[in-house]
C-alpha cells in the first residue's frame, strides 16, 4: 500500500509548514554542537515556567512559553540523529523528561483551579493527568512484552497541541474534557490491544 | 446498502479502537471534530472557570433568541 503524502491532508500540511522554521533551528543546534540531552533538559525547565504561568491564569503567555519549550522537545531527537549522538540513554532521558513536562503543566492548571475554588475542574484536570501518564505507561509496558502498541488517538503530541490551543484561545475547560475522555479511551484501547496480542502469542506458543 | 447502514457503528468502532496514522483523512476528521467541540461549545455548558465569551454556538443561540 502506498503511504499517503503528508502534505495531502490538512494536518499534514500544517506539519510541513511547521517543519520549515524548525529545520533552521535544528541546523543551528547541530552547528553549535549542542548536546541533545541538554536540549531535552532545557525544554523541561521552560515547561516549568509555562506551568507557573498557567498557575497564575496567564494562559496566552503560558501558551507562548510552551511553544518555545516544545521546539526544544521536538528538535532534540533530530539533533541527536544529525550529530550522531543518538543513544539508548538519550531515548530513556527524553521519555522521563517528557513525563516531568506533562505533569508540571497539569499541576499548574490544577493549582489555578484550586485557587479559584473549582474542585470540579481540579478533579477533571487530575484525572486527565492520571490518564495521560497511563497512556504513556501502558504503551511502554506493553512494548516490553509485545512488538508494538501504537494504538489510540490521544498521544503526547496531540495532548501538547491541545493544551496550547486551550491556552491561546482561552478554552482550557473544553480541552481538559477532550484530553480526559480520549486518554481514557486510549488507555483501555491499549490494554485491550495488548491482551489480544498476548493471547495470540500464547496460543501460538502452545 | 448494508455497508451504508453500518457506517455509523463502524465509524464509532474505528474512533474507539484508533489505529490510523497522523496525516490521514481519518486523522483530519478527528481533529476537526475535536476543534469543533472546543471552539463551538459555549463555555457555560461545561462550566469552564476561565473561558470568556459565549463561543460560536452560544453566539448563534443568542441571535436566535
Amino acid at each position: 500500500m502506498i503511504a499517503p503524502h503528508p502534505a495531502m491532508t490538512f494536518t499534514g500540511a500544517v506539519g510541513a509548514a511547521c517543519m520549515f522554521p524548525l529545520r533552521a533551528i535544528i541546523r543551528a543546534c547541530v552547528a553549535l554542537r549542542i548536546h541533545p540531552n541538554v536540549l531535552t533538559l532545557t525544554g523541561v525547565f521552560i515547561n516549568f515556567i509555562a506551568a507557573w504561568f498557567f498557575a497564575q491564569g496567564e494562559f496566552v503567555t503560558a501558551g507562548f512559553v510552551m511553544l518555545v519549550a516544545n521546539i526544544f522537545d521536538f528538535i532534540d531527537g533530530k539533533v541527536a540523529e544529525a550529530t550522531k549522538l543518538a543513544s539508548r540513554f538519550g531515548g530513556f532521558w527524553d521519555s522521563v523528561m517528557d513525563r516531568f513536562s506533562d505533569l508540571s503543566l497539569f499541576i499548574g492548571v490544577i493549582y489555578l483551579y484550586a485557587q479559584l475554588g473549582r474542585t470540579d475542574y481540579v478533579m477533571i484536570a487530575a484525572f486527565a493527568m492520571m490518564f495521560s501518564v497511563m497512556t504513556s505507561y501502558t504503551r511502554a509496558r506493553a512494548e516490553s512484552m509485545i512488538d508494538k502498541c501504537k494504538v489510540g488517538f490521544m498521544e503526547r503530541p496531540e495532548r501538547i497541541v491541545l493544551v496550547m490551543i486551550g491556552a491561546f484561545t482561552n478554552r482550557m475547560g473544553a480541552v481538559l474534557w477532550v484530553i480526559l475522555v480520549l486518554s481514557i479511551v486510549t488507555v483501555f484501547d491499549r490494554i485491550y490491544f495488548t491482551w489480544r496480542a498476548l493471547r495470540t502469542q500464547e496460543a501460538g506458543a502452545r | 446498502m448494508k455497508r451504508l447502514a453500518t457506517l455509523p457503528a463502524r465509524a464509532v468502532r474505528h474512533a474507539l479502537f484508533w489505529t490510523f496514522e497522523r496525516a490521514t483523512w481519518q486523522y483530519d476528521l478527528m481533529v476537526i471534530a475535536i476543534l469543533a467541540f472546543i471552539w463551538l461549545t459555549p463555555p457555560a455548558w461545561i462550566g469552564d472557570p476561565t473561558a470568556s465569551g459565549p463561543g460560536l454556538i452560544g453566539l448563534v443561540l443568542e441571535r436566535l433568541r
